[in-house]
């Protein structure tokens, strides 16, 4: 069984929005509720969820660039919510992350030479020939020439530009990297020759990925497990052939239902939610899907459910499988 | 008898780099009631299409050939008056970010009535009967309410279905819709395309669809034509270009989709970039990119062959089956 890199016990993270004159109301507004998960060493988990689930807040609480309000973020065995600013410092050239839009990630003044040699320069000490060289060849795995050290991000299109900031994010050999929607922006052509890179990077180098999007069908294609999150909380979570075989959760189930699929010819019924994500600051009682959900129970209404294994290997929240064990 | 038929269609932008070639010799035809796709990738021309139809071209794009006949008029020689009485009233357009497409100082209810006065008559009351409605079957909740509500006070797919209702307002006949999902999270999507196949079943409303998705296309439309640097490359009945697609660049499009079953193998790409506009192309603009091309593909500008009733390609892989 192979070690889990990242483990995360009851993430929380409340956000308090404040309003009226000077900001005397505050109304706290939950983003994160009790997330717990694993990524094992060199496996890739994938969150999938709708805009306000939480996922994007997930990434930068992971990397501390916000605060939790709770919980607990092992990372290779040691608590980053214990370690100094500085130690953290130090601990962010092994974890990673990789943006949705390279344009407004990669500052436009830099060349692709300073772009990729920036986090060299700034965590480790290495002669201008020395730094060099190692550009060259982190542009070369990402599929890319040594003619775009010179070249700055408008003159790139968006998978060139994407691969610039790959080459940044594996600077400083990464063990964990996050990646969130990095190819929501990108055409079909071009996300599948990132899907490739991305994977084959991650088996070359032993990668470990948190993969953050919200289309199941790239989710499936890379992720080994699969959390699916709804208003701050994981309501499902399993192996990625599973959520696909057998989904669970009326919101997995609305999900997968309501992801189009490039065959005409599939008669599936189409599971189409009524409503929209309640806002996070006044979210419903009981489970927090209850008021869009077809199966909603009474009990639904007033009583969260509990997260519980269905199977040996799929973990659930939701009043449907309260008989299970 | 085609309701809306674009032909040979050429439009050029100028640029500080030159002009720059967006649509090169675009036909295709809309029936009345059907879900028609315009798909392709980033800057393949389908947006430029849409907007030459309402026309509705930014200041340094020209139509510089072809014809767009609504009816029996030739929209392109019609003045700005009779274009007029023609957008929002026969043709209207939605598109991909309504938040900007609505005008944040108006209610929605204020935005419904300026469309319905300018286009139909009635009374006060007949308009407001009408209006509620019209945002009651576009799935707006409580439509009383929410004729009084600004558009920032909306959800996004609320927000959409907002500027449907704005588009339906005159009862147009066509929709050309622009992305109208993209913005949106995947229930919401699935809800707003939902409703666009109810309009087109109850109000045998056309729709032209813009997108880059060929999952929107195989669910929602009858027909598809696929765009690739100005051009058509294909066109047919959706299960004719889904089950047995013939231009190398639909097939690889096709290809490059993640699926069911695709875990750990490769995806298919399409190696090499879109061609950018600005240079001129004699042959197959494909030709650069293409794993079946041939010497010919870059002298020959490959026309549309048709391979079935309901089916054409323009790829000289096609010729010999065609002519032989």
């Amino acid at each position: 069984m192979a070690e889990p890199l990242l483990t995360v016990r009851d993430l929380s993270m409340t956000y308090v929005r404040r309003f009226g004159l000077f900001g005397r109301g505050a109304q706290p507004i939950r983003a994160l509720n009790e997330v717990s998960f694993e990524i094992n060493a060199g496996e890739t988990l994938g969150i999938v969820g709708e805009s306000g689930c939480g996922k994007s807040t997930l990434a930068r609480c992971l990397l501390r660039l916000l605060r939790p309000s709770a919980g607990s973020i092992l990372f290779d065995s040691m608590d980053l919510l214990a370690l100094s600013d500085d130690e953290m410092r130090l601990m962010r050239q092994r974890m990673q992350i990789l943006l949705q839009n390279p344009y407004s990630s990669l500052n436009p003044r830099m060349n692709g030479f300073d772009l990729v040699a920036e986090p060299l320069r700034a965590h480790a000490a290495m002669s201008r020939k020395e730094m060099s060289e190692r550009v060259a060849s982190l542009l070369v795995e990402v599929g890319l020439t040594v003619d775009f050290m010179s070249r700055h991000p408008h003159q790139l299109s968006g998978g060139q530009a994407q691969r610039i900031a790959l080459a940044r994010a594996l600077a400083l050999n990464p063990a964990f990297v996050i990646l969130d929607e990095p190819t929501s922006a990108l055409d079909v052509s071009v996300q599948a020759q990132i899907i490739n890179l991305l994977i084959r990077l991650q088996r070359q180098r032993g990668l470990t990925y948190l993969f953050i999007t919200h289309d199941l069908s790239v989710i499936q294609h890379i992720s080994d497990r699969v959390a699916v999150m709804y208003l701050g909380k994981i309501v499902e979570e399993t192996s990625s052939e599973e959520v696909f075989r057998d989904p669970q959760h009326p919101y997995t189930q609305a999900l997968l239902s309501s992801t189009p699929t490039p065959d005409p010819t599939s008669d599936r019924q189409r599971i189409i939610l009524p409503g929209t994500v309640p806002s996070a600051a006044n979210p419903p009682a009981g489970c927090a899907f209850h008021p869009r959900c077809a199966h909603v129970m009474d009990r639904c209404r007033r009583v969260v459910p509990a997260q519980r294994n269905t199977k040996a290997d799929h973990r659930v929240s939701c009043h449907l499988y309260d008989s299970a064990q | 008898m085609a309701l809306l038929r674009v032909e040979n269609l050429h439009v050029r932008f100028k640029t500080p780099f030159g002009a720059l070639r967006a649509l090169r010799g675009i036909d295709f035809d809309l029936a009345r009631g059907d879900i028609l796709g315009l798909v392709g990738e980033t800057g393949c021309g389908k947006s430029v299409t849409g907007r030459s139809v309402m026309r509705l071209l930014d200041e340094n794009a020209a139509v510089t050939g072809g014809r767009i006949f609504f009816e029996d008029a030739d929209l392109l020689r019609l003045t700005e008056g009779e274009m007029h009485k023609i957008r929002g009233n026969r043709i209207a357009m939605i598109f991909q970010d309504p938040a900007t497409a609505l005008n944040p100082l108006f209610t929605i209810g204020q935005q419904i009535d300026d469309v319905q006065r300018t286009h139909r008559a009635g009374s006060t009351r007949d308009r407001r009967r009408a209006r509620l409605e019209l945002m009651a079957s576009v799935g707006l909740p409580d439509a009383a309410q929410m004729a009084d509500v600004y558009p920032h006070q909306l959800s996004g797919g609320q927000q959409q279905r907002a500027m449907i209702a704005l588009s339906l307002a005159a009862e147009p006949d066509v929709i050309i819709a622009d992305e109208p999902t993209t913005a949106l999270d995947v229930t919401i999507q699935a809800q707003i395309l939902d409703l666009l196949r109810r309009l087109q079943r109850e109000r045998s409303i056309s729709v032209v669809l813009i997108t880059h998705d060929l999952g929107i296309v195989a669910e929602t439309c009858q027909k598809v034509v696929v765009l690739y640097a100005g051009r058509v490359v294909e066109k047919g009945t959706v299960e004719a270009i889904f089950a047995d697609p013939q231009h190398p660049y639909t097939r690889g499009l096709l290809a490059a989709l993640p699926r069911p079953g695709s875990r750990g193998t490769d995806l298919k790409v399409i190696p090499g970039n879109v061609p950018s506009g600005l240079e001129a192309i004699d042959g197959c603009a494909f030709a650069p990119r293409c794993e079946f091309v041939m010497e010919r593909c870059q002298r020959q500008l490959p026309p549309l062959m048709s391979l079935a009733a309901e089916h054409q390609a323009a790829c000289l892989l096609h010729e010999a089956a065609v002519h032989g």
